[in-house]
């Protein structure tokens, strides 16, 4: 027993060290664009008041290279090009910018979280698995892409804007208000279950056996596409 | 930067010769647009075959003394043939074509030359942003399903069987660079990728036996080109590990 909490903190004492911390903050413009590119890590993402970008990042490899770069208006990080062919472990990043930059994220593994973003777009892709959360955005467009993991957005949509979630596994869950004008496609081709909650009616159509939903809500003002290769799709009034 | 400037930069920049800042945006670039990407990923594919080894072909001990062999040989065989006797000029209609079978050859130019010039025109007035390869049966118009059985454009199926073919292709070349990278990888992420693959495949399998059974079921002819691109992206971001 006493050698096992001696090792607890032995091990623990070592998991410390190896931590490595990363922080840094750059004045931002005003339509402030962020890009990162994670390998593998967490990455949350949340807009503030101040006309700055903070990045901090918790490196589990000391070895690993986290370089940003600032180039006119955008800031970007790229953790993939800069530590090719090393395995570098997780890096989990806790990212503040101004509400109105734009976040543009791909990882290949881990959660994606964005709250409080009012930019002209936020991207988010996990190419392998992780959860993508979106909590009260207002952008002009949003990308949301995972493999398998959850999708949940909960914001609303502009005029003429385009929003597009897909997963491969998972379930999609998209929190609209309910005056929300869009034209929409949905498909889940292999669960067919597709709840329109409070947008179902007369101006949404399935077709194709239930595999896909093809409507409109309102006048139709935003394009809005979600598609669950092998998962379900959800819409709830925000 | 434009899609333009990125295009003229990505030689340099696939060579690692760009400056950083250069560098930085190209790739920036390339992260939000789906074309440059493209373009980009077809450089790269160009750049390693001719980067591959080509093996050198074995020269002949000694190859003067074979090109005189080749030479004599040749020289052998070709004799002067005999002059051919002057034709007589003959009438246009005496050369054996009938006055109808004439006028059915112009007629038919005529009506190949119309259809020629309407496809033609509708392609150049009216493009549209839908990719042919993802149209149905039940979006063509009459006239595309026309021309699509005299054979002068694609059908659907015909088109999407092309594009398959082409991806199966550039994912044998990005999983085939996967296999050479995945040793040094660690076990999470060799897990994850297998979990991710796996989950495609079976997609992409289940729309395959769909599309077997009712090859007119275009929106699993839909979702299997969507899951190949899926898998073409896992393979590609793991490639570049």
């Amino acid at each position: 027993m006493l050698m096992n909490v001696v090792l607890f903190f032995v091990v623990s004492a070592s998991d410390a060290e190896a931590q490595k911390r990363f922080s840094r903050t750059y004045p931002a413009t005003k339509n402030v664009r962020l890009r990162l590119v994670n390998r593998s890590g967490m990455v949350t993402v949340e807009g503030w008041d101040r006309p700055e970008i903070r990045i901090s990042a918790n490196l589990e490899a000391p070895a690993a290279s986290v370089v940003p770069h600032s180039l006119s208006g955008t800031i970007l990080l790229d953790l993939v090009r800069e530590n090719q062919g090393r395995n570098v472990g997780n890096v989990n990043f806790e990212i503040r910018v101004p509400r109105h930059s734009s976040v543009d994220i791909e990882t290949l593994i881990g959660n994606l979280s964005v709250t409080n973003v009012n930019g002209g777009l936020v991207r988010a892709i996990i190419t392998s698995e992780g959860d993508i959360t979106l909590t009260n955005i207002s952008a002009g467009a949003v990308d949301a892409q995972n493999g398998i993991g959850d999708i949940f957005f909960d914001g609303d949509m502009h005029k003429g804007g385009k929003y597009r979630f897909t997963s491969i596994k998972g379930t999609i869950i998209l929190r609209i208000p309910l005056e929300s004008s869009f034209q929409v496609v949905a498909t889940a081709p292999s669960t067919r279950n597709i709840d329109l909650g409070p947008f179902r009616g007369a101006n949404m159509r399935f077709f194709s056996d239930g595999r896909r939903v093809v409507g409109q809500a309102g006048e139709g003002a935003a394009t809005l596409t979600v598609t669950n290769q092998r998962g379900n799709i959800g819409f709830l009034r925000r | 930067m434009t899609c333009e400037e990125c295009q003229e930069n990505l030689s340099t920049f696939l060579d690692n010769d760009l400056p950083d800042d250069l560098a930085a945006s190209i790739q920036t670039h390339l992260g939000l647009c789906a074309d440059c990407a493209k373009v980009c990923e077809d450089f790269a594919v160009i750049l390693d075959s001719c980067r591959e080894e080509i093996p050198l072909e074995p020269l002949p001990p000694n190859s003067q003394a074979l090109w005189c062999r080749i030479n004599n040989i040749i020289e052998n065989e070709v004799r002067p043939e005999p002059a051919a006797e002057p034709e007589k000029p003959r009438g246009f209609f005496a050369r054996g074509f009938s006055f109808m079978q004439l006028a059915s050859a112009a007629v038919g130019i005529a009506v190949i030359s119309s259809l020629l010039t309407i496809v033609g025109a509708r392609n150049y007035f009216e493009p549209t942003n839908e990719d042919f390869t993802s149209r149905s049966t039940a979006t063509q118009t009459t006239f595309e399903k026309v021309l699509s059985k005299v054979g002068l454009i694609e059908t659907p199926q015909q088109s999407r069987l092309k594009r398959l073919q082409e991806q199966q292709a550039a994912i044998e070349y990005w999983n085939q660079r996967v296999q050479v990278r995945r040793a040094q990888w660690d076990a999470r992420m060799r897990e994850a990728f297998d979990r991710n693959l796996n989950e495609i495949d079976q997609a992409v399998y289940d729309y395959t036996v769909i599309l077997e059974k009712d090859p007119q079921d275009d929106l699993s002819g839909e979702m299997l080109d969507s899951a190949l691109n899926e898998k073409m992206n896992l393979l590609r971001a793991f490639a570049e590990l």
